[in-house]
């Protein structure tokens, strides 16, 4: 890492935190689902069997679900910065287009441990409060795990931020937001359901990024539930990166064409 | 001599257009030159060129004898563009945005020295602490001028810098500019005759991408025979638009 790509990822760091609806989204949102969906699984009768909202289940669906609005983040600040004249600036300073890259996405890996952090320190407190048993072992396990799945997303965010001006790109993240969430199994048991809804899933990275998570704060160190998933997210990180790198480098040179 | 510029039958064509047309001049270092013309009429995309955002697609461009499109790295180093919108991180402070701009062309020593210096000398220091999105149009113009300056190139290309300025705001910049005109080359793109007047040593007039006339304030007078640059530029802009 070179000095200029570090300035512009501490440039971007601090641009971040300056927006207040970057902590409304990546930090307050997943702190009040995470209180609310535990409200709600305290609600439902323990005869029910129903343990997808018990705390040490949700807190690895809402560590992922806060890592889509990293991906928001990521998709809003590059196409912002590629919508106005600051960017243009850049291009004609001695920065590399390797510089951009590792600029835009190291931040918001820093942005998505301290999300990660903040959510399992609340589910902590929460599992105290509700008398459940939630590992520290596991979730440091949990943290760890979510790194490929971080990369993963701000690699989504870098793509959609790269192809998409500022007031798609907002939009597209929302739908996969939606849908990731939904097939990815954080709201609902997508295995439990099975069917079509579970093939779709399973042909998604989403589904197996909660798995993984919620697989390491469990210790639950199975071929199915955590190697594969595993596997599967730190593929879809690779590629998914190298093709939002590999993206961003062609726009760059068309815009300087 | 040395040459800030030399471009030879630069082109570069957009579609049907063909937005600059065989350009073809030497500028000499050290001097503030003025590239005037109405709009569409090639400034800013030469400017473009002239500082690797754009591709010629014909013809050859050096900045202090170095080829654009062979040694884009090194062009780079030695060129600062302020760019016709104001290219500032609106988040970051004043002082942030000189760090970061300073960061990318100076070792890690020079920075804070490079800082103190630049906020000196634009003035800047009673909004150091202020971000940038809540600067006056004026003050962040001049960031922005200062974010070009700070990284010490020696070619620096200003693209109608007091566009929407107020008349103040404008006299406080050709100040400015002025004082820079001791350490840098300078290329200055403006609708506003009185300040290429005012701060030019060479004028460049641009029509449909060529140049149509050039050299000091007396000469092209003597060309035209008409007093002030507006005059001239009117004589000289109708005139190619009636060939």
């Amino acid at each position: 890492m070179n000095n200029r790509m570090l300035s512009f990822a501490k440039r971007n760091l601090i641009e971040m935190s300056r927006d207040a609806l970057s902590y409304i989204f990546c930090a307050a949102f997943p702190i009040v689902m995470l209180i609310i969906m535990s409200v709600v699984n305290a609600s439902i009768p323990k005869e029910a069997g129903m343990t997808l909202f018990r705390i040490d289940n949700l807190a690895g669906g809402i560590a992922v679900f806060g890592l889509m609005f990293v991906m928001l983040f990521t998709a809003i600040g590059v196409a912002k910065d590629r919508s106005g004249s600051f960017l243009i600036r850049l291009y004609a300073s001695p920065m590399k287009s390797g510089d951009f890259m590792g600029g835009y996405i190291l931040p918001m890996l820093l942005v998505a441990l301290a999300q990660v952090i903040i959510s399992f320190g609340v589910s902590m407190g929460i599992a105290l409060i509700a008398g459940y048993d939630l590992r520290p072992a596991g979730l440091l396990l949990g943290a760890a795990s979510l790194l490929p799945a971080a990369l993963m997303f701000t690699a989504i965010g870098f793509l959609f931020g790269t192809l998409f001006n500022e007031k798609s790109a907002p939009g597209i993240c929302s739908i996969i937001i939606s849908l990731g969430s939904f097939v990815g199994g954080i709201w609902f048991d997508v295995e439990g359901v099975g069917g079509i809804m579970e093939k779709i899933s399973r042909c998604l990275p989403f589904f197996y990024a909660t798995k993984l998570i919620r697989s390491a704060i469990h210790l639950d160190f199975g071929r199915e539930s955590f190697w594969i998933p595993l596997a599967v997210v730190t593929c879809a990180a690779a590629v998914l990166t190298v093709l939002s790198c590999f993206v961003f480098r062609r726009k760059m040179r068309a815009d300087l064409s | 001599m040395e040459y800030a510029i030399e471009t030879r039958d630069l082109t570069k064509r957009y579609k049907e257009k063909t937005a600059v047309d065989r350009l073809s001049i030497t500028v000499p270092a050290g001097q503030l030159t003025a590239l005037l013309g109405v709009n569409g009429a090639g400034k800013t995309t030469t400017i473009r060129m002239l500082t690797c955002l754009s591709k010629p697609d014909e013809g050859s461009a050096k900045i202090l004898g170095h080829d654009v499109l062979a040694e884009p790295d090194a062009v780079k180093k030695l060129v600062g563009i302020s760019t016709q919108d104001t290219a500032v991180a609106e988040n970051l402070t004043v002082r942030e945005n000189l760090e970061f701009m300073a960061s990318l062309y100076l070792p890690k020593d020079r920075i804070k020295e490079a800082v103190e210096n630049t906020i000196a000398a634009f003035g800047l220091g009673e909004f150091e602490g202020k971000k940038a999105k809540l600067l006056s149009g004026g003050w962040k113009r001049k960031l922005s001028i200062a974010m070009a300056v700070i990284g010490e190139p020696r070619v620096l290309f200003l693209d109608e810098p007091t566009l929407g300025l107020d008349v103040l705001a404008r006299r406080q910049l050709w100040r400015e500019i002025e004082a820079l005109k001791k350490q840098m080359s300078i290329v200055l793109t403006t609708h506003y005759m009185e300040e290429a007047e005012a701060l030019a040593d060479r004028i460049y007039i641009m029509i449909d991408g060529r140049i149509a006339a050039e050299g000091t304030l007396c000469e092209l007078e003597k060309l035209t025979g008409k007093k002030g640059l507006e005059d001239v530029f009117v004589t000289i802009a109708e005139g190619a638009g009636n060939e």
